[in-house]
């Protein structure tokens, strides 16, 4: 029982920062209809910048909260600065060009971050300093929930709740969702939709960035090509919970994360990868719009 | 189709159209004319010339998101590469193989996803792709050789000759070459080729003047994968070796960009973007570190400033 | 004229999630008639066509079609039993000439099979030269000719209305349905649109269409159905229809305050 328990514990903290990148895929999707590949290495920049903010002028004492906060911060304001400029130079251009435009756009920027962030901080992987949190950890019915877990499902969780909110008990939240369902619509009603967009590029990379900081600060790594991997089985979790629908995203995320964990144990890491895309076909396939999504029908 | 046709051009219209024959035919002095290093790098582009047109089938003519396609490049290669190498059948013999198998894969995975709306096709395409990559790094049945792959691909031999040299294995791949633009441009001129280009502009009016749509687009895959399987028993024996890593999804996302970069269903155009997207970064491979940074700018610009691509299919001919 | 019930439709009806768009309809197209099927906006008229010619399954009742039962068989199948249809919408190929998109209706008539494309085979061009010849037959009769190789999408409304026309007319149908032929369409050429329906009538192919243009539907029509929140509530020679008051009522609301627009 408690092998299981530490599962969960460990499923939810993966499920966290994935439901976090999840985010960004799933309002940029809901809004624009686009998948931004380029989210993922977005993401993982902001671990790279994150790391870059913690280990300058630390020493060998722990970070302390404030050293940590403003590395979330950094790394979270600067990632929606990129995304603001990717939507601005690579998307926008092609908002009345064919659909396949912006793919192969989203394609190249992805490739672009991700090569820039490799002629920055180099091609090897980076490692977290072990001394940026502190080490402890709680015990509780056969399990242990250590700090940095904690702090990720703690944050993962606030920083829902508030997006949530935000979403759907605010003014400007309900703009995205009109522009969501129907840009034109949304236009006519006075919505000023180009700021709905550069909003949800500024908020959906800001979240994943937060995620992307928690991979790093999880795994004590980074290295360029991390985002294509997370980004890919992020992009799977807003598929699962319905694309651009975004308690989807949430639910998606945290049912990835909770397969991985449980997965972990009986299953090798190459098989657990197949099983997530058969299982992300096998969605396409019976239900493709998710388990949260909605149908919408196409009028002839 | 004279009669239609009159009007279309003239004299400049047929230098237009004689100017890729020339430019072919041209290819057959590389061997003699330029250093071996420059022969490889035209057969690869050869090569990879093929699996582009075929990735144009079913992307720039059908229509279909596809982002999978390295999948059918890399079964023809292994089907080759494990038929001879394991149960020492001639290339040759290897070849028709390897396409039949490429294309069946090609029918079995597109089947259950062509009905698919285009986005969710294209995740389905490129989950396929990484479990196809999964699958052969694993070694499966003990055949695949695992990460590594499969070593010492034979050279094709005709009847008692052995194509062993890189100008005789151009030669062969220039041949395919020829042979595959031959039948792009015959597809052009026939009801499967309109038949995809009114899948891809309205499928619904299509239904409904009686195109079975569902047979059409699964075959665009079977014909796409077939001809990428091909192109795979090509690479094999070109690389005398096979591995996973030269089919992952990044290969997929190239010959994408490929396509869309160059010009969908313009067959100048899929072949110039080949030579950008393969050919230049082995000139340039003293810079290789900014190879990828640079393409991903080169993508970004040229889908913004010319977002129908750099040689887009010119609009004559049915 | 008119003979044996060509196309029948008993007791159709269809929901859209809780919306019951067309319910308990039926009527039938004999041979060689040419039918009309009218009624107010959003009363359901291209929903019945959608559901004749496959584009939606109807949840209930019959569809027949010379006899055979059609009901919720697929788009393409119902083509191939000879059920030609145009759309509101004009739907023709984006960047393809009037000729090649013409050549479309020919799909269910050409033999050419996958292979003999890619390889040329001499059969297959053979095919292809008579494809064309065949098309640019149907072109001239509909005087299309001279705009065989101009880009379809880029004509004249007028004239890409007779492409589509012409596209469903070379596949040689049984049933030819016409949705809003003469939507955009000005006097003069109403009145040859007129002309050309008539035409395919004595050409051996029987007609149904929707249309809200009066000019068409009492000149040219044999027989009319009228149809209002998914019913129908009428049905008769034009003459019958023109003065049947539950039509009236239906176009005009119940206060006779407003002018007739015809």
């Amino acid at each position: 029982m408690d092998v299981v328990l530490q599962q969960f514990v460990n499923g939810v903290t993966v499920g966290g920062f994935y439901a976090l990148i999840a985010l960004g895929y799933t309002m940029v999707y809901g809004v624009l209809k686009l998948i931004n590949f380029a989210h993922g290495d977005l993401c993982i920049l902001a671990a790279f910048i994150g790391l870059s903010v913690l280990t300058t002028g630390i020493g060998g004492a722990n970070a302390g909260a404030l050293m940590v906060a403003l590395a979330f911060v950094v790394a979270a304001v600067a990632v929606g600065i990129a995304g603001t400029v990717l939507e601005l130079t690579a998307y926008r251009p092609l908002r009345k060009a064919h659909r396949l435009s912006a793919v192969v756009s989203a394609l190249g920027a992805s490739m672009l971050i991700e090569n820039g962030i490799m002629l920055v901080w180099g091609p090897q992987v980076k490692v977290f300093p072990s001394n940026l949190l502190p080490h402890i950890s709680w015990s509780f019915a056969g399990a242990s929930i250590s700090f940095v877990q904690v702090l990720i499902i703690g944050g993962s969780l606030l920083l829902m709740a508030g997006l949530y909110y935000y979403v759907h008990h605010t003014r400007f939240g309900t703009a995205i969702r009109a522009a969501a369902i129907d840009q034109d619509a949304a236009r006519l009603m006075g919505i000023n939709v180009n700021r709905v967009i550069t909003s949800v590029f500024i908020v959906g990379p800001a979240l994943g960035a937060v995620g992307g900081l928690f991979v790093g600060l999880y795994y004590r790594e980074a290295y360029f090509n991390m985002g294509w991997i997370y980004g890919l089985n992020a992009f799977i979790a807003a598929i699962i919970g319905g694309i651009g629908n975004i308690p989807g995203a949430m639910v998606g995320g945290l049912l990835l994360g909770l397969f991985n964990a449980f997965a972990a144990g009986y299953v090798s890491s190459t098989w657990q990868e197949a099983i997530t895309f058969a299982l992300l076909i096998a969605i396409l396939l019976v239900r493709p719009t998710g388990i949260l999504g909605e149908r919408v029908a196409e009028k002839i | 189709m004279a009669a239609a046709a009159a009007g279309r051009g003239g004299r400049l219209a047929l230098a237009r159209r004689a100017l890729g024959p020339l430019m072919w035919v041209a290819g057959l002095a590389v061997p003699i004319v330029l250093a071996s290093s420059w022969v490889s790098i035209l057969a690869i582009f050869a090569i990879y010339a093929v699996v582009a047109l075929s990735q144009d089938i079913v992307l720039g003519r059908a229509g279909m998101y596809d982002m999978g396609h390295a999948v059918y490049f890399g079964v023809g290669a292994y089907v080759t590469a494990i038929l001879n190498t394991r149960f020492h059948w001639p290339i040759f013999a290897t070849w028709p193989v390897a396409i039949v198998v490429a294309a069946v894969i090609g029918v079995a995975l597109s089947a259950p996803i062509v009905k698919l709306r285009g986005d969710y096709l294209l995740v389905a395409t490129i989950g396929f792709n990484i479990i196809f990559v999964l699958a052969m790094s694993n070694d499966v049945f003990g055949l695949t050789g695992g990460p590594d792959g499969i070593f010492g691909v034979g050279v094709p031999h005709v009847l008692s000759l052995a194509l062993s040299s890189q100008g005789a294995l151009f030669y062969l791949d220039w041949l395919v070459l020829a042979l595959v633009l031959l039948i792009m441009r015959n597809l052009e001129r026939s009801r499967v080729g309109r038949v995809f280009r009114y899948l891809k502009e309205d499928e619904l009016a299509a239904t409904t003047l009686g195109v079975d749509a569902r047979y059409y687009k699964i075959l665009a895959f079977a014909i796409g994968a077939g001809l990428a399987g091909a192109a795979g028993t090509l690479f094999a024996v070109q690389l005398a070796s096979v591995s996973p890593g030269s089919f992952v999804f990044t290969e997929s996302v190239t010959l994408f960009a490929i396509v869309l970069v160059g010009g969908q269903a313009s067959i100048p155009g899929v072949l110039l973007g080949t030579a950008l997207m393969f050919v230049v970064p082995q000139v340039f491979r003293g810079l290789a570190q900014y190879r990828y940074f640079a393409f991903g700018i080169a993508m970004i610009l040229v889908m913004v400033l010319r977002p129908q691509g750099i040689w887009p299919r010119r609009r004559s001919g049915p | 004229m008119s003979g044996a019930a060509l196309l029948e439709l008993h007791d159709i009806g269809i929901s859209f999630g809780g919306l019951r768009a067309v319910d308990a309809l039926s009527f039938a197209v004999d041979e060689g008639q040419i039918k009309g099927l009218i009624g107010p906006n959003g009363a359901g008229k291209t929903t019945v066509f959608n559901m004749v010619t496959g584009v939606y399954r109807p949840t209930d009742g019959r569809i027949r079609f010379a006899g055979e039962d059609i009901t919720g068989r697929s788009p393409h199948r119902v083509a191939a039993r000879g059920i030609m249809r145009t759309f509101q919408t004009i739907r023709l190929f984006a960047g393809m000439t009037v000729l090649e998109n013409v050549l479309a209706g020919q799909h269910l008539r050409t033999r050419q099979t996958w292979w003999q494309s890619l390889l040329a085979t001499p059969g297959q061009r053979r095919e292809e030269a008579e494809l064309v010849e065949r098309t640019l037959a149907t072109l001239e009769r509909l005087d299309l000719a001279d705009v065989a190789n101009e880009v379809a999408t880029a004509l004249p409304y007028g004239m890409q209305r007779r492409v589509e026309l012409a596209r469903t007319l070379v596949a040689d149908p049984k049933l030819l349905i016409l949705d809003e032929p003469a939507a955009g369409l000005n006097d003069m050429e109403s009145s040859a649109l007129n002309d050309t329906i008539r035409g395919i009538r004595d050409a051996g192919v029987t007609v149904l269409l929707v249309e809200h243009d009066m000019n068409v539907v009492m000149n040219v029509t044999d027989s009319i159905v009228v149809i209002n929140f998914g019913r129908k509530i009428a049905e008769g020679t034009p003459g019958e229809i023109q003065t049947h008051p539950a039509v009236v009522e239906a176009y005009l609301g119940q206060d006779d305050d407003e002018e007739v627009a015809t």
